[in-house]
């Protein structure tokens, strides 16, 4: 459609939306009126049902005009928009002649015994219904209102789930879920604000009233990519305000669907270059754990959450317990110096055994300064998803070091204040997430560490 | 009066009168004979406070209560850094002189700098009425360092055996030009006083990692010069007051009175505190003031702090090697170096933002005099520090911020000579460093102009430093929020970006 409407029109036709509900509940009203003067034989009831019959003709009417204004932007789809179109000039007719009826100006001698009351009210809640389904459908697609209806949900065609990222399809894996999210409420099938839809790449790539929407190879000069990054109170800013905008997360997705994919909407991860970041986000959003290759971080395990009762016992115990994220049951777990050297051996053990209740929960721990003794260490072993461990200034011995070795996901190991050996750093280099290992006060000594002969040894800290 | 306190209590403060009109709890549930209705609304109210007695707490109630105290939803994501330490250079320490390694400006003595470097930028009073603005060299020597290859002046040798676990950040800008704002800025995220500054924010959203101790300490550095430091910077702003940050004094005594008086053997100090905390909770009940709580966890406080602290601020158990490791100095109480080792063992103890400052970076004048002395002061305590986190295995999960306001002009503000010159501030660039848990070591990101006015590549403003401090403590700086006079506030506003490029 040109852009010779003016604006004002435009202006008005917003309107629409919001003067439409008035004809709605004005009629259903009138209803409601009749419906309930027959149920409770009260005709005083009735006395109403002229008024609101009128006032439901009348703002229908003018609802009718400003939806002929709003028609006129052009951002609707011709066969959808005709059907409301007809359905809402014939309720609003339906309406007037209802009115007509009840106020006894037009007598239908023949329809008399069939109550022609209630069923110009009934035909008029029908069509009141249709149409405003029609509507509906226009403003918010057509799959709206059933999209998650419960039962004999029928399945678009089921992306193949990807166990690796390389195999993910850029475009189906990655970009559509975004454009589906965030833009395809307004450009779809049925609505094209702009006459942009995103509902199949012929469409993405005929691109809008304004033209190509991307340029292959180059997203800082396609539009779909500007129009993302411009000040939000920009008139031209997408979304729209009122609507979530793009995170910073999915803008680089779609720039990096432009710019190094070209744009292309069958290639997958593997034949396109993918920069670190890329690959995280998406490997997010696909919910797959980054790969440790790359030297991230190692993945957070999903663990069962700590009951209150498990709390309370622990922190009686002297254990102080704090959560890492809120609410994922993930704890850093301290244990207060000098709180074991009280106990002998046996209470100590049993203190520590505590432990192996939420054993799957610990991520950080520290028992520095507490006297441990290498038989404690056997239970510390079995906490599966340590990452940081602080066993500082206890009397460990290397026999201490062997119980460790199964921790898969130890990255820093704090042994400062033992009376470790050199014969710990061999066997430290079976544990192959470790990245930083604490000595600081042992017997190793600097000729020990330069004697290492491993790639890939973790960084050994000796102090001064 | 105290007869009849529980029948009403009155006052002659028409505010108060307002409030005292307001539902009386207890009249409230005695009118209802503490029929269902009352006990639904008094669960509504706070469960624990329907019987208003205290006393009946078991020992896991309260367990359960200090673990819930400090859930507030955070944090959002897995932290790298359990706590900070914040070394400030209040004054605005000479990049240029320090890290920022210009040689080109050799060439260019006593040349006027050019216009189209200044951009019209409004200049202070104190230069912008020179007649000239002659560039003026940095007159310390440049050498690259550790593995990073990281220019560092002479002026800091200590410094440079640690550099490559510092992370550089060259490309700093705020918005303020003068001390007050700026600094301000820096540590509240606004300009003007009144906002919490960075620990408040963290002791209001992380809570304590030791009920002993204050979770948000500072440390001011004795016989301090130049521009004034006050305590709006550590300030809770419109926080609960309890996350304020509390100053320990420059000195041999950091609290004062922490002792009993003569005589007193302090037994029954606990009674009296418990009775205390009653009467409290009756002004509580009646009036609902969150400074009355705050009041009453600062006493709580205090009382612990009578043993911890003294245990603490006891230097005398650290080995010599480690006082050599910091200087002479740290034998000094309230000196930079002192205030570095006390801050390590607040930092070993749990304490979560250490708040460090050093004044006297102004170098107006005798700018190469000036910036050497600082750097004596300060050299050896800072890296000391350092290496100290580091071989306890504490720098892994140890934040570690060095940095002023802002940075100095590169042109001379008064007379320059070969031998002297003095610079003015400069807000557009200038240069600091962390170092520690979370961030890339050995790394610099950001660079300026040759003339270390303009940043050329990835400038960094204030909010966006705030932003990532904040994320490396696990908390999304845009959902650490607070709401204050009809809207939420948080430290960096509506502004601030996670760098990522300096996270490892």
């Amino acid at each position: 459609m040109d852009n010779s409407v003016p604006d004002f029109v435009l202006f008005l036709g917003r309107f629409h939306p919001l003067v439409v509900h008035l004809p709605i509940g004005f009629l259903f009203f009138a209803f409601v009126l009749e419906v309930f003067s027959r149920w409770k034989k009260n005709p005083m009831l009735t006395t109403g049902i002229p008024l609101a019959l009128f006032l439901g003709a009348i703002s229908g009417a003018v609802a009718c005009v400003l939806g002929y204004m709003l028609s006129l932007s052009g951002d609707y789809e011709v066969d959808a928009l005709d059907t409301h179109f007809w359905f809402g000039i014939a309720t609003t007719a339906i309406a007037f002649l209802a009115w007509l009826i009840r106020i006894e100006k037009i007598k239908i001698a023949q329809l008399n015994r069939l109550h022609p009351n209630i069923s110009g009210l009934t035909l008029l809640v029908i069509l009141l219904s249709v149409t405003g389904h029609y509507g509906g459908n226009l403003t918010h697609g057509s799959d709206y209102l059933v999209k998650y209806f419960p039962f004999g949900k029928e399945e678009k065609t089921e992306l193949v789930a990807v166990t690796k990222l390389e195999d993910a399809q850029v475009f189906n894996h990655l970009v559509g879920p975004i454009l589906d999210n965030k833009c395809a409420s307004c450009h779809n099938e049925s609505k094209k604000k702009g006459s942009l839809s995103f509902h199949d790449s012929i469409a993405i790539l005929k691109g809008g009233k304004n033209g190509k929407i991307l340029i292959s190879g180059n997203a800082s000069e396609s539009e779909m990519i500007k129009r993302v990054l411009l000040e939000p109170h920009h008139d031209d800013f997408m979304p729209p305000e009122g609507k979530t905008p793009l995170t910073e997360e999915e803008i680089a997705i779609l720039t990096y669907w432009i710019d190094n994919a070209k744009g292309n909407f069958d290639t997958t991860v593997a034949n396109v270059e993918t920069p670190e970041d890329i690959s995280g986000i998406a490997s997010t959003m696909l919910g797959l754990s980054p790969s440790g290759a790359k030297g991230g971080d190692i993945a957070l395990p999903t663990v069962n959450m700590v009951t209150a009762n498990q709390i309370v016992d622990l922190e009686k115990e002297g254990f102080t317990l704090r959560e890492l994220v809120f609410d994922s049951g993930l704890y850093e777990v301290v244990l207060t110096p000098n709180s074991l050297s009280k106990d002998n051996g046996q209470g100590a053990l049993k203190k520590l055994e505590k432990l192996l209740t939420i054993k799957e929960n610990i991520i950080w721990l520290s028992l520095e300064d507490n006297q441990l003794t290498d038989e404690s260490l056997k239970i510390v072993g079995q906490l599966p998803n340590i990452q940081k461990l602080k066993l500082n200034n206890n009397p460990l011995s290397d026999a201490a070091i062997t119980s460790l070795v199964n921790l898969k996901s130890l990255t820093s190991l704090n042994l400062y204040g033992t009376q470790i050996t050199s014969k710990s750093l061999q066997t430290i280099a079976q544990i192959n997430s470790l990245k930083h290992v604490y000595v600081w006060k042992t017997n190793i000594k600097q000729e020990d560490i330069d004697e290492l002969a491993f790639n890939d040894y973790p960084e050994v800290i000796l102090g001064l | 009066m105290c007869n009849d306190h529980h029948n009403k209590l009155t006052s002659n403060n028409r505010d108060l009168q307002k409030i005292e009109r307001q539902i009386d709890r207890r009249h409230f549930l005695k009118k209802t004979s503490l029929g269902l209705g009352a006990i639904a609304l008094s669960s509504l109210l706070g469960a624990e406070k329907m019987f208003g007695a205290t006393g009946s707490k078991t020992k896991e109630d309260i367990i359960l209560e200090n673990y819930n105290k400090n859930r507030l939803g955070l944090p959002h994501h897995l932290p790298k850094a359990k706590r900070i330490i914040y070394l400030f250079q209040s004054g605005g320490p000479s990049q240029m002189d320090l890290f920022d390694y210009k040689p080109k400006l050799v060439d260019m003595f006593g040349k006027e700098l050019p216009e189209s470097i200044i951009g019209g930028q409004r200049l202070t009073g104190m230069s912008g009425s020179q007649s000239t603005l002659p560039i003026a060299p940095s007159t310390f020597n440049f050498k690259q360092y550790g593995k990073s290859k990281a220019w560092v002046s002479d002026a800091m040798p200590y410094l440079s055996e640690v550099v490559d676990d510092l992370c550089f950040m060259k490309g700093m800008q705020t918005d303020q030009i003068n001390h007050t704002p700026a600094i301000t800025f820096m540590q509240t995220g606004h300009q003007l006083p009144g906002r919490p500054s960075i620990g408040s924010w963290l002791s209001y959203g992380l809570g304590s990692d030791n009920e002993n101790l204050p979770t948000f300490i500072t440390l001011v550095s004795k016989n301090g010069k130049g521009q004034p430091l006050k305590a709006s910077l550590w300030g809770n702003g419109f926080l609960p007051t309890e996350h304020q940050g509390v100053q320990f004094r420059s000195g041999k005594d950091p609290v004062l009175y922490l002792s009993d008086p003569e005589n007193y053997d302090g037994n029954d100090r606990r009674h009296m505190l418990d009775y205390l905390g009653g009467l409290n909770d009756i002004q509580n009940d009646a009036y609902g003031d969150p400074e009355i709580q705050a009041r009453m966890s600062q006493y709580e406080m205090a009382f612990k702090m009578q043993t911890s602290v003294p245990e603490v601020a006891d230097l005398t158990d650290e080995p010599d090697h480690i006082f050599e490791l910091y200087g002479k100095d740290s034998r000094d109480p309230g000196t930079y170096a002192a205030n570095c080792l006390m801050a390590r063992k607040l930092l070993e103890k749990g304490v979560k933002f250490v708040q460090l400052y050093h004044q006297g970076w102004d170098q107006h004048n005798n700018c190469p005099g000036g910036l050497k002395h600082q750097c004596k002061k300060t050299d050896q305590g800072t890296a000391a520090l350092i290496k100290d986190l580091k071989q306890r295995g504490m720098l892994d999960d140890t934040l570690v911020i060095w940095g002023g306001e802002f940075g100095r002009t590169v042109y001379s503000q008064g007379q320059l000579t070969k031998e002297n010159h003095g610079r003015d501030h400069h807000p557009k660039a200038f240069t600091m460093w962390m170092a520690g848990a979370g961030v890339k070591p050995g790394f610099s990101y950001g660079e300026t102009d040759d003339f270390s006015y303009n940043v050329i590549k990835d400038p960094l403003h204030v909010h966006d430093f705030h932003a990532t401090l904040m994320h490396l403590v696990g908390v999304d700086h845009e959902r650490l929020t607070f709401k204050h006079q009809g809207r939420r506030y948080r430290l960096t506003d509506v502004h601030g970006h996670v760098v990522k490029d300096l996270l490892t």
